[in-house]
């Protein structure tokens, strides 16, 4: 059923775009001072973007590393450094941020608001992301420099105490990954209270809660679990950074603190933090799936009601990344068992995708691609991820390159594969531009290849008992081949990335023009034009179903006949 | 669509009031950024942050209070077409009988008995054709069946096993009426799965199953029997039970199941007259 010469309504070929050197200035202010929730949504996306190359190249640096044995390709310290960087950068730069920037664009063009419910607010949230990424690496200038990696942070992205603190990590290298955490938790915390407001105060005539977009339910729900757990970790890490300065002895297990205490602290953020993160994809999925199969959602309640159920289950299985520290028979029963009982709402989502899907007539152009291969990853990551929460099984493969196959499923195999989708689903709205569907087909099969080459192959070496974080191992353990296969993949992710990024840029200045409404869609952003104006909507729109422009579209037959 | 007002943005003639630009939340955010990275540089770089944060905080509240600070966006003229490229609404068809995979109506578990009653009645007649054509006998099915209550019987030959012995009949007698009536149980335990093809259950899939029962399990059960058996007249006897057992149970009626029952009457909740209210209405 692909169908890659789907016509694009409205599209024609456009004479390229021209910038006068005498307005860039003027530009560069309107974006600064910017309170605009659309410019603010593409300061947040770019910045995703930015910082997803960035990682992306610690990512390469760690798999050169990795290539054969007893590379020397990075000294131990700056693999650690880079290590430490690269999660930290993607969790928190690119996958924080990446929430934000859709929210931010989108939730107000749906939901027939004129901006943000607070619109100083959300640029405060932004800034304070984007200096507290810079305060991140600013940390490579410090110290010994570049050369040696500075003063970037070497604790890993769990920075566990006691490691972080003075008598095994003196330095400024936790202090950095501290602080600009806490900045970026700041920022965090605004835009999630921004997102929750904006849902529940904005929305115009007729869009009652059941009617909302199912984005911008999926993205409540994420920005209230962010709420929720950023909390702890931003406590931890002032926590932490008493201890490092002012004498505390929270995780100091001398003067009787107690280095379970930060685990706690970090998982009870740091599992909720997936689902933050992979909520905001699922809310992607949720608008591209039903589009391109030409069906509505199936089962919209259920969708919604797994998505409130998966908030408030992932709260209470911190404790599965812990199995391995001695708790009792009953902790870990427990933990087993409420990790589990996620697996039903996300089943619940996978059977209503591909429900939706089921019957309809599928284009699958790019968006339709990402989110397919998204639901097929997601599904394979799921039954890692139950092997993982058993006890008995975790206890075997904890801390082993099985477990960084397992995440990175998840992160790049569901997330990452629909941030993609979402980009080329509404770039068209946010530049008036198409991406380049052949450009688009190209990042996708060679993303989708090496994703597969990479993280299929990458659970082999972690059954094999390679562990994670190592910078090197010997030629006798069998892990060469392995990691061999598992690199070249990571550089044809690499190769497709960059292609994307060219993509973004050319498409930017010489792609179709693209019309209000490219993929015939349904929801209220379409109904605006390509970029939209900075005011949204002329005249407040009223909405009477869940589809507001099929209703528009299809007056014979209205949506709100069958709800 | 039509227009009316929301939130903090309005609409005064040709031109909507939004929020205006403002540099006060970069400078609070760099203030602030700059108080924590004061920790890894120098006290300085702090106190800049703050002298920022305080900036950026007088600037922000006097651009809000006491009225916030706004500009006029002129609305542009433009007209939105709203299309579709499909010229059709395609629903999904759901057809009348969509709740069928709910049996509605079923056969009751007595009428699996009532046919395994008669099936093993029925397949009485080619146990015994088996036992003329192949040993002249019609005893031999018999022998075969009741030959485990025979105790003198270590190794039979053929013609005693062809030979006719009472307490062998008593025996088989026994087993067939037992296995006839189990089997048809089964049948009308199954029945539900397959409400509307009867005879199929009866006289393929139930033979086929039991068979398969009978071929793995006989050489415990009776090894003289599993010796000697031919299966393929084995599975032309169960055929003929499965066939007459169908025959009776698709004379036996339909029973209504639970599926067109309100959930407090399926649930046994005392709801007295709830049923044939909504029959009424029907």
């Amino acid at each position: 059923m692909a169908d890659s010469t789907y016509p694009i309504p409205g599209a024609v070929e456009a004479p390229s775009r021209r910038w006068s050197q005498a307005a860039v200035l003027e530009w560069l202010n309107s974006w600064v001072t910017t309170v605009d929730h659309k410019k603010l949504g593409i300061l947040y996306i770019v910045y995703a973007i930015f910082f997803l190359l960035v990682g992306g190249a610690e990512a390469i640096a760690i798999r050169i590393q990795l290539i054969q044995p007893n590379m020397h390709f990075l000294s131990p310290q700056v693999f650690n450094r880079i290590f430490t960087m690269h999660g930290t950068t993607m969790v928190f730069l690119f996958g924080m941020t990446y929430i934000f920037g859709f929210a931010n664009y989108l939730i107000p063009l749906m939901i027939g608001a004129r901006d943000m419910a607070f619109p100083r607010l959300n640029a405060l949230s932004f800034w304070l992301t984007f200096f507290g990424g810079i305060l991140l690496y600013y940390s490579f200038i410090g110290g010994g420099g570049l050369y040696g990696a500075g003063n970037a942070p070497d604790v890993m992205w769990w920075a566990y105490a006691p490691l972080t603190e003075r008598a095994f990590s003196p330095g400024h290298a936790p202090d950095y990954w501290a602080l600009s955490l806490i900045v970026t938790g700041f920022g965090t915390i605004g835009a999630s209270i921004n997102v929750i407001s904006t849902a529940f105060c904005m929305r115009c005539k007729g869009m009652t809660l059941m009617r909302l977009p199912l984005l911008v339910w999926v993205m409540t729900v994420a920005s209230g679990l962010a709420l929720i757990t950023i909390t702890p970790l931003t406590a931890a890490q002032v926590m932490l950074l008493i201890d490092r300065y002012l004498g505390g002895h929270f995780f100091d297990t001398q003067a009787g603190g107690s280095a379970m205490i930060w685990a706690h602290f970090f998982w009870i953020f740091g599992h909720p933090e997936v689902y933050v993160l992979v909520l905001p994809a699922f809310a992607i999925a949720n608008e591209v799936i039903p589009v391109f199969s030409r069906k509505a959602m199936f089962g919209y309640p259920a969708v919604v009601a797994s998505s409130v159920a998966i908030a408030f289950v992932s709260l209470g299985v911190w404790a599965h990344h812990m199995f391995t520290i001695g708790m009792t028979s009953v902790g870990n029963a427990f933990f087993v068992l409420s990790t589990e009982l996620v697996g039903i709402p996300t089943a619940i989502k996978i059977f209503n995708w591909l429900a939706t899907m089921w019957g309809g007539k599928i284009r699958f152009a790019t968006p339709m691609l990402f989110c397919t291969a998204f639901v097929i990853q997601f599904l394979l990551a799921g039954l890692t991820g139950i092997i993982l929460s058993i006890a008995p099984w975790n206890w075997q493969l904890h801390n082993s390159y099985f477990v960084i196959a397992h995440f990175h499923y998840i992160l790049v195999g569901a997330i990452a594969f629909c941030i993609f989708g979402g980009i080329y689903y509404w770039y068209p709205k946010v530049t008036g531009r198409m991406l380049s569907e052949k450009l688009g087909k190209w990042h996708f099969w060679l993303f989708v290849i090496g994703f597969h080459i990479t993280f299929d192959v990458m659970h082999i070496p972690g059954i094999l008992g390679m562990p994670r974080s190592i910078y090197t191992y010997e030629a006798d353990r069998g892990w060469g081949t392995l990691n061999m296969i598992v690199s070249i993949g990571g550089i044809i992710q690499a190769i497709a990335v960059l292609i994307f990024a060219w993509n973004l840029i050319s498409s930017y200045f010489k792609g179709k023009i693209a019309g209000n409404d490219p993929w015939d869609a349904w929801t209220l952003e379409w109904s605006t034009p390509s970029p939209p104006p900075v005011y949204n909507f002329a005249t407040d729109p009223v909405v009477t179903s869940r589809r507001p422009l099929w209703d528009l579209k299809h007056p014979d037959d209205p949506d709100w006949h069958y709800e | 669509m039509e227009t009316h007002e929301t939130n903090h943005s309005s609409q005064h003639g040709g031109a909507i009031h939004l929020p205006a630009p403002t540099a006060w939340p970069i400078v609070l955010a760099f203030g602030a950024t700059l108080i924590l990275a004061g920790v890894v540089t120098s006290g300085y770089v702090s106190i800049l942050g703050a002298v920022l944060l305080i900036s950026g905080c007088v600037g922000w509240f006097r651009q809000v209070l006491p009225h916030e600070a706004h500009e006029d966006v002129p609305v542009e003229a433009e007209e939105i077409t709203i299309a579709s490229t499909r010229t059709h609404v395609t629903r999904i068809e759901i057809s009348d009988e969509h709740r069928a995979h709910l049996p509605v109506e079923t056969y009751p578990i007595l009428s699996g008995i009532k046919g395994g009653i008669a099936g093993g009645i029925a397949m009485i007649f080619p146990a015994m054709l088996y036992g003329l054509v192949t040993q002249h006998s019609i005893w031999y099915p018999v022998n075969l069946l009741g030959g485990a209550g025979v105790a003198h019987w270590t190794n039979p030959t053929t013609a005693e096993i062809a030979s006719f012995h009472l307490s062998a009949l008593i025996i088989a007698t026994i087993i067939h009426i037992l296995g006839s009536v189990l089997v048809g149980l089964l049948y009308g335990a199954m029945l539900p799965m397959f409400p509307r093809h009867p005879i199929v259950l009866g006289g393929i899939v139930a033979p086929l199953l039991w068979t398969g029962v009978m071929h793995s399990s006989l050489g415990v059960i009776n090894p003289a029997l599993d010796a000697r058996i031919s299966w393929p007249w084995f599975v032309v006897s169960q055929v003929a039970f499965g066939l007459v057992a169908g025959l009776v149970v698709v004379r036996q009626g339909k029973i209504k199941t639970g599926q067109s029952m309100p959930f407090v009457l399926r649930m046994g909740v005392e709801a007295s007259g709830m049923y044939s209210d909504k029959e009424d209405r029907h």
